[in-house]
């Protein structure tokens, strides 16, 4: 008898971490839906200018790092307790979109992704930002 | 003693305006390169000079976008003493001071603050108005701001005597602040201010005239070394000047304060060595006795936390 409740319990735990863990699995991220206004932006920073490894790297090292990482492969230390995946921006895909589309989702955000317009203010540091972004392609 | 102190005020201004006036031509020449890179034709005015509208117990130029609420917490321990005998633990188990305040921006240029403090059971309104701010072109080479805060001692009645008025608790700190941010890692402020305090023992003076310098030197993106320092003036045109007594304790000791900034997106930490053990600047600049070059200092720590509405 004692056996069986002891089972019980092991069985019981061992369903609650299984689950718990698959509630834990971060999803990625839908596809995002960015108004023609912000999609049709270019950036005003060319590949290349010296605020890019200045202003942008100092800027995304502030704001974005902690989650995104480093390097940008979603690896910071806040990143583990996301819901959603904050992608790779080394990855092709994440590459291959517009400057107008990195700019809304960085700076204008959805859910777990805050809004940055407050945080960095100036509109040539966010095209630094996004620059820096695009030099982590692999 | 003063007149060095003088002096060395005297020379640190100059030493600033040079500073200023020289980055000025310089930096005119390096904007005018990136302007025409970047195709941006309206002045655009300089990233804030400080991470933190807050610098130890120092206000800096820096506000927050309207409609940011800021929560701001100070405490300082209590201070090292180095007897062989003592049991503190370098002042960590001693009486320590605290502050707890929040910090809310009306306009990009206007904020208001309110805030309690343990010791004296301060409580104070603060406000901070940006009059003009330094442009990346150089138009305007630095940033002014005024900066006031109101204290409020909440000690029981008995503390001011048969002569009690509500009046006796209010103390005001105003203070003009001049910054350049000279390039991405230094910045400096220059801060003449004015204290008054409604009641102080007879031995005293009510008014007390300061010079303040602060500075910040970024040594990797979040990471920075901090220092500041409140020289109170001993000014004898000022009005109802009193020369203390050598009997009663002096009361003009230089508050310093030198430490580390980590800043992230929506926080600034600070921990510093100081040796004034109040929060509010009119406590520091009116009543600190402690020298910090006989080693009579304080480990103090901050932290914000900003909130975007």
């Amino acid at each position: 008898m004692k056996n069986t409740f002891k089972l019980a319990a092991i069985i019981c735990v061992a369903i609650m971490f299984v689950t718990a863990n698959m509630a834990m699995a971060q999803k990625a991220g839908g596809p995002w839906t960015v108004p023609a206004k912000y999609k049709a932006m270019k950036s005003t920073v060319k590949a290349g200018d010296a605020s890019i490894n200045t202003v942008g790297k100092e800027t995304y090292n502030k704001h974005c790092k902690s989650c995104h990482g480093a390097k940008g492969l979603g690896d910071g230390p806040k990143a583990a307790n996301l819901k959603t995946s904050t992608g790779d921006f080394s990855a092709a895909k994440f590459q291959a979109q517009s400057d107008g589309d990195i700019y809304y989702q960085s700076f204008i955000g959805r859910d777990e992704m805050p809004n940055f317009e407050k945080k960095i203010l100036d509109e040539a540091d966010r095209w630094a930002v996004v620059m820096y972004m695009r030099a982590m392609k692999k | 003693m003063m007149k060095k102190i003088y002096l060395l005020l005297r020379i640190s201004a100059l030493a600033f305006l040079t500073l200023i006036i020289s980055q000025s031509v310089a930096f005119a020449q390096e904007e005018a390169t990136e302007d025409t890179i970047i195709e941006t034709p309206k002045e655009r005015p300089v990233r804030p000079a400080f991470e933190s509208g807050l610098l130890f117990d120092a206000a800096t130029t820096t506000l927050q976008p309207s409609k940011t609420l800021e929560m701001i917490i100070q405490h300082r321990f209590g201070i090292i003493d180095f007897d062989d005998n003592n049991t503190d633990f370098l002042g960590i188990w001693g009486v320590s001071n605290i502050r707890i305040g929040m910090n809310y921006s009306i306009l990009d240029n206007l904020t208001v603050g309110i805030g309690a403090t343990k010791f004296n059971k301060m409580e104070d309104l603060q406000v901070k108005y940006r009059v003009i701010q330094q442009t990346r072109s150089n138009s305007i080479p630095v940033t002014v701001v005024l900066y006031g805060v109101a204290g409020i001692d909440g000690s029981a009645d008995t503390k001011w005597e048969d002569s009690y008025k509500f009046s006796n608790r209010l103390s005001y700190f105003t203070q003009a602040i001049v910054s350049r941010r000279f390039n991405d890692k230094f910045s400096l402020q220059f801060a003449p201010g004015f204290t008054h305090y409604n009641a102080v023992d007879s031995a005293y003076n009510h008014d007390r005239i300061s010079l303040s310098f602060a500075g910040r030197y970024k040594f990797t993106p979040q990471g920075s070394f901090i220092f500041s320092a409140d020289f109170p003036l001993d000014i004898e045109g000022i009005k109802d000047y009193k020369k203390v007594d050598a009997t009663a304790t002096v009361y003009d000791r230089p508050n310093i304060c030198v430490g580390f900034e980590i800043a992230t997106s929506t926080h600034a930490f600070h921990i510093y060595l100081a040796n004034a053990q109040g929060i509010l600047p009119q406590e520091d600049i009116m009543w600190n006795k402690n020298d910090f070059f006989k080693g009579q200092f304080l480990i103090g720590l901050n932290i914000t936390r900003l909130w975007n509405f």
